[in-house]
């Protein structure tokens, strides 16, 4: 090989795809993704959708692969916030290690210790699907709509760390785990066969009713650990639910013929268990250990009982109004009969 | 009667007033305090504002007795774990003691249980497909998604954005063409990687927690990487190649998808552990040493998970040259792809004046690249029968490396 230093010639090609220089600012809160939503860059309603891996506003390559069916339009998939979602997420991480003060935890007496561990392996298996399930969705997300699937990921997230530190919780005190859950409702979240289906179950109904729980876990929680355990995933549950809630929002503003359709996912879902998806909180042995918490103690099970069904009225009447706030306030007419006992 | 007049018995007249307004039968208080209910659970069915017919039905019979079986659950009982650094505070690894440390080689039960507790007969069988210890495992996986947790950083808050000059055209355009690559890469990984979640049982969730904190990393990578792109007069430029994304996507099972994906993790790793030579700035060299920094902790998963699969299945040694094969191939002629090389010739070079010293940097890099995924392999104990041309090349001494 000679010596000689030899100048390639480059293609450079690729310099030459910019018509904008595009110099976001960043905000308060950083430089955020609704910051670089601008210009070309910014959401579309364009169609149809990129099947490609490329992500929005990148220039196509003329020979990329298709990476398999994604959906085709922003409707299918889009919740408006779903940007500011993300952005929260991403700030509000917390570690259940070192944010839980875990030197709080005292010795219970028994029975409040084997019932609260109970309703930690009822939650360390409910929060464990609630990651599988946006999982499942990411690959049929266009790249068009990237930043949803910025959000499941960041729920994937949550998610691992709710079902860890129900698990922590469980082993910390002098407990353990207990008895495995009814798993009603939870297959039909795995079972969606789209999208829409998909985040009216999890997002809005069966997060919806496990937030109402975790609202009450000032009355729930013996211990100051254990307040904080459900206020701190109250604070992630609160993003989920508001993005299922935008999200449904979004599909009955922009595709109102398929107001009957999501009805009938809700009357599936509310037919089979009393937890749409949230596990079955009448479920014995969670019914029971809920309503010595609530209660305070086996000898008061019949207060717990009454504030059970307290917890029952708030889990429904905040998923009628989040369904209202949606836009399909006329549910509340034709509520599964499981619910509506408590819709008075 | 009067309000505040004093009433018989345990059912004071506020009491009587509010079933009255929630039009509770008339009685029923009293036929509550007979059954046995205390004055207390009453107030609490009155705060409760229960319907008529669900206030009958709760306090107009005899008061339910729990079964409370669940209590004597046969699991083990009196687990209180300890922190072993309280700097880390009680992480997953501190609570694997006992039963509940136990990762059976094979895990069979089908439903959602949490490991550990005790099954209830009749559940559905959620669909796993993954029940092998040796295709997921490795130890460090509570350890890792710990780490993960500790070191998280924002992309948003983290960056210095406000500290960003203007660059010379070109350069800015290499780094927006470097970003939008890796943008997407990073994104497409993440999807793939979500998509394999629900194949994984109950009995690893440690490893499942684990992979749900490289998602969330990847995700963070995805944006960061556009961000960049878009905040100093530049924009998004020509979308990846999709040749090696496409092979992950292609995986039939979790091991060939690791196997694969082993390839570009370590190239990666390698890239971004070195990209502080392409950065102009100090934003850039924080973001890719940010970005190094979490993918470390994924090729030590990758690592250790092939060693413990390479050793529980050694019948499946040789079919793992092919996903190895398979990604190498892709990843060369990636290599080669203009957008993906020129960009970096520019940033490493400086200029279009200085395109030879930004190749020969580049063959440099890509030395390292495919040396330090040998290295990966070799640490897995794996020894790659045949390393495509495509990167052996780059191992050949420097005069005749390509162009
Ligand atoms: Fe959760
Ligand atoms: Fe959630």
């Amino acid at each position: 090989m000679s010596a000689e230093p030899t100048t390639p010639e480059l293609d450079l090609s690729w310099l030459d795809l910019y018509d904008d220089p595009t110099s976001a600012e960043p905000t308060k809160k950083g430089l955020t993704l609704d910051a670089i939503d601008i210009g070309d860059y910014a959401s579309q309603e364009d169609l149809p959708r990129d099947m490609t891996p490329r992500l929005r506003g990148a220039s196509a390559r003329e020979n990329a692969h298709r990476q398999g069916l994604t959906y085709q339009t922003k409707h299918d998939v889009w919740a408006d916030q779903c940007r500011s979602l993300y952005e929260e997420a991403v700030q509000r991480q917390w570690s259940s290690a070192r944010d839980i003060p875990w030197d709080t935890l005292k010795e219970l007496p028994d029975e409040k210790e084997r019932a609260i561990c109970q309703v930690a392996t009822m939650l360390a298996e409910v929060e464990f699907i609630a990651g599988d399930v946006p999982g499942q969705w990411l690959p049929h997300i266009s790249g068009d709509e990237f930043e949803v699937g910025l959000f499941l990921m960041s729920q994937i997230m949550d998610e691992a760390r709710h079902t860890d530190v129900f698990r922590k919780r469980a082993l910390a005190n002098g407990g353990g785990l207990l008895q495995q859950g009814a798993g009603l409702g939870l297959r039909n979240l795995i079972e969606a066969q789209d999208f829409t289906e998909m985040s009216v179950l999890m997002h809005v109904q069966a997060e919806g009713f496990v937030q109402s729980m975790f609202r009450m876990g000032e009355l729930i929680g013996p211990t100051q650990a254990d307040k904080r355990i459900f206020r701190m995933a109250a604070q992630d549950e609160s993003r989920h639910l508001a993005f299922g809630v935008m999200h449904l929002k979004h599909v009955l503003a922009e595709t109102p013929e398929r107001r009957e359709e999501i009805h009938h996912y809700l009357d599936k879902a509310e037919d089979r268990s009393a937890g749409g998806g949230s596990g079955d909180v009448t479920f014995p042995p969670v019914f029971e250990s809920l309503c010595i918490l609530l209660g305070g103690g086996k000898d008061r099970f019949d207060e717990g009982v009454a504030k059970f069904l307290l917890l029952r009225r708030r889990q429904v009447k905040e998923y009628l109004h989040r369904l209202d706030v949606a836009g399909l306030g006329d549910r509340r007419e034709r509520l599964g009969s499981a619910l509506a006992q408590y819709a008075n | 009667m009067a309000e505040g007049e004093p009433t018989e018995g345990p059912i004071t007249a506020e009491m009587r007033a509010a079933a009255q307004a929630l039009g509770w039968e008339e009685d029923l208080l009293d036929r509550a305090i007979d059954w046995g209910y205390s004055p207390r659970t009453v107030v609490s069915a009155l705060g409760t504002k229960l319907a008529p017919a669900q206030a009958k039905s709760f306090l107009d019979r005899e008061p339910l007795k729990p079964d409370l079986t669940w209590m004597d659950a046969p699991t083990e009982w009196g687990v209180r774990a300890e922190q072993a650094d309280a700097d880390m505070g009680l992480t997953v690894g501190d609570i694997m003691v006992g039963s509940y440390g136990e990762i059976p080689d094979l895990w069979t039960d089908r439903t959602e249980i949490a490991r550990g507790s005790n099954p209830q007969v009749g559940q559905e069988d959620m669909g796993y497909t993954i029940f092998e210890k040796a295709v997921v495992w490795t130890d460090s996986v509570a350890d890792l998604y710990e780490r993960a947790i500790r070191d998280r950083w924002a992309p948003a808050t983290d960056l210095g954005w406000r500290s960003l000059e203007a660059l010379p055209d070109e350069v800015e355009k290499a780094i927006c063409q470097v970003m939008t690559e890796h943008s997407e890469r990073a994104y497409a990984e993440a999807a793939v990687l979500g998509r394999w979640l629900p194949e994984i049982s109950y009995g690893f969730v440690e490893m499942k927690l684990f992979m749900s904190s490289v998602i969330y990393d990847l995700a963070r990578h995805a944006e960061a990487f556009r961000k960049r792109a878009l905040s100093n007069g530049g924009g998004l430029g020509l979308q990846a190649p999709t040749d090696l994304i496409r092979g992950a996507t292609e995986a039939r099972t979790y091991p060939e998808l690791m196997a694969y994906l082993f390839v570009q993790d370590s190239a990666f790793l390698t890239f971004f552990r070195h990209a502080g030579d392409l950065a102009q700035n100090q934003l850039e060299r924080d973001l890719y040493a940010l970005v190094a920094s979490d993918r470390e902790r994924l090729m030590e998963y990758q690592v250790e998970r092939f060693e413990a699969f390479l050793l529980a299945m050694p019948d499946r040694r040789e079919e793992q040259q092919r996903y190895l094969a398979k990604a190498e191939v892709r990843l060369a002629r990636e290599w080669n792809d203009p957008a993906v090389r020129e960009p970096l010739i520019l940033l490493l070079g400086g200029s279009r004046e200085n395109v030879a010293a930004g190749e020969a940097a580049l063959t440099a890099l890509r030395r390292r690249q495919v040396e330090e995924y040998l290295g990966h392999l070799d640490q897995a104990g794996f020894i790659r029968s045949r390393l495509h041309s495509g990167l052996a090349v780059y191992l050949e001494e420097p005069e005749t490396a390509p162009a």
